[in-house]
Formats: structure tokens, C-alpha cells, sequence
């Protein structure tokens, strides 16, 4: 059985725009599939239906329809990354970070001291730990982002997708993200996650799907699919790809 | 114990502490007035006046309940508010709430009839009528997400209802119809009686019991509306429960007290200041502070000079100040 397929997937949007069409991919667990395109690609909204967050009949997990399960129980399978958090409030890390225990409390229930052990271990994983108690509104760009990662960990799913997790990110910020993305997959998450970025895509994906005005120019893996002539074709500007140094560069 | 269960059990015994402070600071209230003369009202002569008893019974400790329970009511819905619209300065009358209600009691006052009932009444129809009014005019906007489009109409159900209230000031009676208006408007417990306050004391019960027990998603609904999908949530959904939860109680409740501002503005950030912005706490936090501090006006109104000063004026002159006083504070720098 198939881990997550979707089957044909066509989006348009109440104003008429056509989001995606006719979409086919299929994902295999332990993977990290990286959907690159362009702004305006339809990456987003991949990203929402593959959430949920857009209903489809068209998304498949574990062969049942993710329309058809519980929330609580999809948050226990799938988390978020967004690209961007709202902080409207002076939550700390911790409190932030224990929100992702959300999907195993019961309908009235808040965070017991099981939860708060899972929450510290994920902010020590991302390199947090000791800072427990700091306001959110005190975090660098970097920060925040590791913190949006450190609540997914500890969502304990097995899927988690990412919004373009480095686009307002310095390259030292970028390098740290990267690195522990790749630490979570080699673990055995699932990663799946947007970028318009085609060497963070390289580094960090085992397959990649390419994306351009909603349909799916090539999916496969990475080394299949990352080539000149598509990327070309994708950015609508001229790419190369080259090998340095036994490292893949994309320019 | 780790970190994180010392702080959750030092936070339970603050609130406790503050429970017990309010309770005290109840009891020790009804003993204050203006029978047998301004000022503390000896214990003995309860035992030995039967109109001490029947004003301890039937008026003073009625009004008291009124103050602790609207109190409560008032600072959840704040920090309700707050957290549904991601913005820690909105407060309840924020939906069309508090002139729609204004607007049905100077109604019902001109128009109609001056009894304290039909006025509680008309107040609620028409407060609920400015929820009802905003969440329709937000379905029919253009412009914006759901909560800013509900905003937008709050600002012109409310202006709307400003302006009706406006008209009817005008034709009312001077001498008697505007002062009732005008009173009713500045806020007052002084209506409370146990056929009053009864009916009311069960809404607000439901509404505090919703809000108090969904605390922890309160916080979910404040971030990102996808992150709070993401971790198991129907947010849409919970959002209208809880702000009709919150609305409800809210109008319920000024529909007897008239309209008491800046308790649902200045507690909740009282409470996060002391409590940290987490719900889990600070949410109770917010109910027993704005209890205390309805109780603390309403106790000084009715004793400090010889006729009483309006609840409502109190309320803004103190919270006014604490709010001035919290915002300049330089802890406060960078946090909501």
C-alpha cells in the first residue's frame, strides 16, 4: 500500500483560478520530497490540501482518504511548519513548543508533565534547550524557525511538511536549518516541504516533484529529475547544473 | 518534579491565593454601606436589626454576588477577545455589543417603559442583535480575512447603533428619560436583586464554565489558523463557539450592570503580566482579577461620598490609569 498518493488532484479557486490540475504523486514513508517551482507555482496549495486544510477526495494516507479522518487523529499524522507563526502573544518557548501536544489531549484537557518532557526534549533537539522560559517575541528570524520546528517535533507525527522553511533566512540560519532537517529524516520522518530554492531542494529532498501553473512537470528522484533542461523550463530562465567538488550546484 | 510542573503548581497556589483575597474582600464588602451611616457596618447590629438583615440579605449581598460573577464574566470575555482576534487591545464591546445594548435600554427607557426589567431585556435583544448584525455584514464584506471583515462590521454595527442612540437622546425627556439613559450608560449594580440577578448568574455560569474548560484552545486559536488546524483543531468552528460563548455572557451581563468599560481591556493583561500569556492560567487569572477589581469600584462607589458614583466612571478612571501604568512599564517592552 501506497503511504501518501494523490491521485489526479485538480484545485480551483472560488475566483475561478485553476490552483493545480490534475496532479499525481506518490510518496513513500522515510522520504523527503521537496515540491519546487516558482511563485504562483501552486505549492501552497499542495501544501494546504496535503494538510488538509483544503478538503480533497483526491489525497490518500495509508489508502484511506484524508478527508476522511478525525482532526485530532491527522494531527497526530501530519504536522505543520508554516512559513510564517502570528505572535500576538508573549508565549515562551515552552508554551509554544507544548501546543504541539494539542492532537493527544483529550477535547477540555491541557499538557500534562509527560507532555512538558517531550516539549523540553524537542527544544533541546533543535538547539533551544535552556531557553525554555524566553519570551517568543524575543527570538531572531532563525530562532522562531527552529522553534516552529521544535513544536512540530514534539506533534510526534510521522509526516511533516514545511512551508518554504529558509526563505527569509541568512545562509548561517539556512545551514542550521538544513542540518537538523536532514538529522529528522535520517530519523524517519517524512518531510515533505515547498521551496522555490532548487539547491536547499537538492540538499536536503530524496525526491522532488516540479511544479509550474499547477501541473507537475516531472516528479522522481532527485538525480532523475534535476536537470538542465527541466529546471530551465520550470524557472522560464536559462540553469545549469553542475557537479563541484562531488557536490551538485545549481546556478 | 521538573521545571515546568514547580511553575504550573506556584501558579495554582497564586490563584488560589487570589480566590480566597476576592472571597475575603467579598465578605468584608457586604459589610460596607451606608445603613445605619456611611462607612463599616457593625456585625453586632445584624443580630440585633432587622433591617440590617434584610439590607445585608436582600440588597447588599445580591449586589456583591452581581459584582463578583459580572466581574468574572468581564474579564474572560476580554481575554476571550483577545486572543480569538490576535489582539491583546480589543475588548468585549468590540462587535457591535455594547451600543447595540446601550442603544436597546435608552429604546426601551424613551419609548416604552422604564422598569429595570424591560430595560435588562431590551438591552440584551439589542446586544445580541449587534452580534447577530456583524457576523451577517462580515459574510456579506469583500475585503479581508474573516476576523478583520468581523471587525469592520463591528466598527459599523457600532456606529450605526451610536448614532440611533444618538437620535433617541435627543427626543428623549431631559429631565427624567436622558438621566435614566445617561445612568444606565455610566453603569451601575444597583438594580441587582436576587429576581435580577438570578437568570443572569446562570448564563454567565454556562459562559465562564465553555470558556474556562476550552482555556488551552484558546491559546491554538490565537496563532496561525493553519498551525492550529495542524495540531487537531476545527478552528472556524471553535472560534464561533467560543465568541458566542463569550458574547452571550458579556451581553447578558451589561444588560443589568449597564455599560462598564476597560475590565475586559486591563485585566487579561494583568493576568498575563502575573500569570504569563499561556491560558491555562492566566484565563482564570483574568476572571478572579476582573472580579476583584468590579467589586474594589463598585465597594468605593457606593461609600466614598454621600450619593454613588457610577460603577462605570470608577472602571474607567482605574483602568485607565493601570492600563497608562502597565504600558509605560519598561517589563512590558516587546510582550502583549
Amino acid at each position: 500500500m501506497t503511504f501518501l498518493s494523490i491521485d489526479r488532484l485538480s484545485y480551483r479557486y472560488p475566483a475561478g483560478i485553476n490552483a493545480l490540475r490534475s496532479v499525481t504523486l506518490s510518496i513513500e514513508k522515510g522520504s523527503s520530497v521537496a515540491i519546487l517551482g516558482s511563485n504562483g507555482a501552486g505549492k501552497s496549495t499542495l501544501l494546504d490540501i496535503l494538510l488538509g486544510y483544503t478538503s480533497s477526495t483526491s489525497v490518500f494516507l495509508y489508502g484511506k482518504p484524508l478527508s476522511e479522518y478525525g482532526r485530532k487523529e491527522l494531527g497526530r499524522l501530519i504536522a505543520l511548519v508554516p512559513q510564517k507563526e502570528q505572535f500576538s502573544f508573549a508565549y515562551t518557548l515552552l508554551d509554544y513548543t507544548l501546543f504541539g501536544r494539542a492532537p493527544y489531549l483529550s477535547p477540555m484537557g491541557s499538557p500534562t508533565s509527560t507532555d512538558s518532557l517531550i516539549a523540553y526534549e524537542a527544544l533541546a533537539k533543535v538547539g533551544l534547550g535552556g531557553f525554555e522560559n524566553r519570551s517568543i517575541t524575543a527570538l531572531s528570524g532563525g530562532e522562531q524557525q527552529l522553534l516552529l520546528i521544535a513544536r512540530a517535533i514534539a506533534q510526534e507525527s510521522e509526516i511533516l511538511l514545511l512551508d518554504e522553511p529558509t526563505s527569509s533566512l541568512d545562509p548561517a540560519n539556512r545551514k542550521r536549518i538544513l542540518t537538523l532537517l536532514k538529522q529528522l529524516h535520517a530519523e524517519g520522518k517524512t518531510l515533505i516541504f515547498t521551496t522555490h530554492d532548487a539547491n536547499f531542494a537538492y540538499e536536503l529532498s530524496s525526491d522532488i516533484a516540479l511544479l509550474k501553473g499547477g501541473m507537475l512537470l516531472g516528479y522522481g528522484k532527485k538525480e532523475e529529475v534535476v536537470k538542465s533542461e527541466l529546471l530551465t523550463t520550470l524557472y522560464d530562465t536559462q540553469l545549469t547544473v553542475t557537479e563541484i567538488d562531488g557536490r551538485t550546484i545549481i546556478y | 518534579m521538573n521545571e515546568y510542573e514547580i511553575q504550573k503548581r506556584y501558579k495554582m497556589i497564586t490563584l488560589l491565593v487570589l480566590i480566597a483575597l476576592s472571597v475575603i474582600f467579598g465578605i468584608l464588602s457586604l459589610f460596607v454601606g451606608r445603613y445605619p451611616k456611611a462607612g463599616f457596618t457593625p456585625l453586632s447590629l445584624f443580630y440585633t436589626d432587622s433591617v440590617a438583615r434584610t439590607i445585608l440579605i436582600k440588597i447588599r449581598l445580591p449586589r456583591v454576588v452581581l459584582a463578583l460573577a459580572a466581574g468574572a464574566m468581564l474579564g474572560a470575555s476580554g481575554f476571550t477577545f483577545q486572543l480569538l482576534f490576535s489582539n491583546p487591545l480589543v475588548e468585549p464591546g468590540f462587535l457591535g455589543i455594547s451600543q447595540g445594548a446601550a442603544f436597546g435600554a435608552a429604546l426601551m427607557i424613551v419609548f416604552a417603559s422604564t422598569s429595570s426589567l424591560a430595560v435588562q431585556i431590551s438591552a440584551m435583544v439589542f446586544g445580541l442583535l449587534g452580534l447577530f448584525f456583524s457576523y451577517f455584514l462580515s459574510t456579506r464584506f469583500r475585503f479581508g480575512g474573516a476576523l478583520l471583515r468581523l471587525v469592520l462590521a463591528g466598527i459599523a454595527v457600532s456606529a450605526f447603533f451610536s448614532s440611533g442612540l444618538g437620535v433617541i437622546k435627543l427626543v428623549a425627556e431631559p429631565t427624567k428619560d436622558l438621566q435614566d439613559i445617561t445612568f444606565w450608560m455610566m453603569g451601575g449594580l444597583w438594580n441587582a436583586s436576587w429576581v435580577s440577578i438570578i437568570p443572569i448568574l446562570a448564563v454567565i455560569a454556562i459562559a465562564l464554565t465553555i470558556l474556562y474548560v476550552n482555556r488551552f484552545t484558546l491559546n491554538l486559536l490565537s496563532i496561525n489558523e493553519k498551525t492550529s488546524f495542524s495540531l487537531g483543531l476545527n478552528p472556524k468552528r471553535q472560534r464561533i463557539m467560543l465568541l458566542i460563548a463569550a458574547t452571550v455572557g458579556t451581553t447578558f451581563t451589561i444588560s443589568v450592570t449597564g455599560l462598564i468599560g476597560w475590565v475586559g481591556l486591563i485585566t487579561p493583561h494583568i493576568a498575563r503580566k502575573t500569570f504569563g500569556s499561556e491560558a491555562t492560567h492566566a484565563l482564570p487569572a483574568s476572571m478572579i482579577m476582573g472580579s476583584f477589581f468590579l467589586l474594589l469600584c463598585d465597594s468605593f462607589g457606593r461609600t466614598i461620598l454621600p450619593t454613588e458614583i457610577p460603577i462605570g466612571l470608577l472602571t474607567s478612571l482605574f483602568g485607565a490609569l493601570i492600563f497608562v501604568i502597565i504600558l509605560s512599564s519598561k517589563s512590558q517592552e516587546g510582550k502583549a
